[in-house]
């Protein structure tokens, strides 16, 4: 897909020459990112990878309005973002689950704030409980569950709430291989569903493996202070064979990058 | 009741994402591959992977013929359903036989449809004496509720049975 073909897709989300730091600006503080100009488009699986401690997260912190910026702008469907954009929601890499509630109302949680009553957030809660495979598991709590049902709450909890975009911070690697190769299959499978939100995936991942077998788009950061490497587009038509020279080349093509 | 030593264990030991995960990853390797490559490719130790593969041989979705892991049409069939569908899948292959089977009949039959962990776990220790009561407990937990055979509330400490009225949906 060329980008030409691209521009009648509607621009999501904008960070323009955004600059995070920690400390006074004067003083040349600590600088975390620098200058990171980056659009979302309409129906795009995007991955953020660089080395540990490049800004990726706190890129997608700000994306979402969690984080301000010191210098630059996040613009939301062309309009500033000032405050938490309730339009996207966030899947964290340690689940973040309340221990003492269970998994319907762990995943109600991500309706906090909507206008919905009891019974319609706990009907929302259900379907996108069956959705995500979680059927049966509704009241169990968080420490009766593996890793991977733990983070399939967590997916549940972020589509509640039917996001435009869905923000996914290192959201399998803190799983055994084999469960996060399911879970990997289950997020792909969710992403080709048309009838389903979000419009737009974000996804932050030190495995470039990952990054390639499942995004459109890949955005390289460069570390301290994180900058855009380079953006490289994933032109495979999916399913995607993860074992096919093609994906290895752009693999071993962003991993020394990186490295 | 469960009819001396040979009988069939079908209490798979093992998180259901990491079974069915090891089956999406042999497919990735077109179904057939050697179990020391794929611990390879993953780093993982093969007493890793093990617990996936007995679990996955139980349920006939992979066969291992001399070091090599083979992806069955039971396995493929899995693979290429839906969550729900997968779970009526499994659903049916565990109720239909060997201990799964006798578990539920056990709450179903004698006590109605529900009864206490301690009730089941004495059971299990009545009936399975050369396994841990309490990991077993578990997995009956992990699997009943995936397959939706179990509800299981550790509030109070009740499980029951599912009776068949969703699951026809879809």
């Amino acid at each position: 897909m060329g980008l030409t073909e691209q521009t009648n897709l509607q621009k999501l989300v904008e960070l323009r020459n955004v600059t995070k730091a920690y400390g006074q600006m004067a003083a040349r503080p600590h600088v975390v990112l620098e200058h990171i100009n980056l659009s979302i488009t309409q129906h795009e699986f995007v991955s953020i990878v660089g080395p540990s401690g490049c800004g990726k997260s706190t890129l997608l912190r700000i994306m979402m309005g969690l984080s301000k910026p010191e210098d630059g702008e996040v613009y939301y469907h062309d309009r500033k973002l000032d405050g938490v954009c309730e339009a996207m929601s966030m899947v964290f890499q340690t689940f973040a689950l309340f221990p003492w509630l269970n998994v319907v109302e762990n995943v109600e949680l991500g309706l906090e704030g909507k206008p919905f009553g009891k019974e319609e957030k706990r009907r929302r809660s259900l379907e996108v409980i069956k959705v995500i495979g979680l059927e049966g598991y509704e009241e169990a709590y968080p420490r009766e569950l593996s890793g991977g049902m733990k983070q399939r709450v967590g997916l549940a909890r972020a589509m509640v709430s039917e996001p435009e975009i869905l923000l996914m911070d290192e959201p399998f690697s803190a799983l055994d291989p084999l469960t996060s190769t399911h879970l990997r299959e289950e997020v792909l499978h969710l992403w080709a569903d048309p009838t389903l939100p979000p419009e737009a995936v974000v996804m932050v991942t030190h495995n470039v493996e990952e990054a390639v077998y499942m995004s459109d788009r890949i955005v390289v950061l460069t570390s301290r202070p994180g900058t855009i490497a380079k953006e490289v587009m994933v032109n495979i038509p999916r399913p995607r064979d993860p074992r096919s020279a093609e994906l290895y080349r752009l693999v071993d093509e962003i991993t020394g990058m990186i490295v | 009741m469960f009819c001396g030593g040979t009988r069939q264990v079908t209490i798979p030991r093992v998180q259901v994402g990491n079974m069915i995960g090891l089956l999406e990853v042999l497919q990735d390797f077109k179904g057939k591959v050697d179990l020391a490559k794929v611990a390879d490719e993953l780093r993982l130790e093969l007493d890793d992977i093990l617990p996936a593969v007995d679990a996955a041989k139980l349920l006939h979705m992979l066969q291992v013929d001399s070091g090599d892991l083979i992806l069955t049409d039971e396995g493929r069939m899995l693979l290429s359903k839906s969550a729900a569908a997968r779970k009526r899948m499994l659903n049916k292959m565990l109720a239909s036989s060997g201990e799964f089977k006798a578990i539920i009949d056990f709450i179903r039959m004698e006590h109605g449809g529900e009864v206490t962990k301690e009730e089941l776990v004495g059971f299990l220790k009545d009936n399975m004496p050369d396994v841990d009561p309490e990991q077993t407990f578990s997995w009956i937990v992990e699997w009943g509720r995936y397959a939706l055979l179990l509800r299981y509330d550790s509030d109070n400490g009740k499980i029951k049975t599912v009776h068949k009225t969703s699951t026809g949906k879809e």
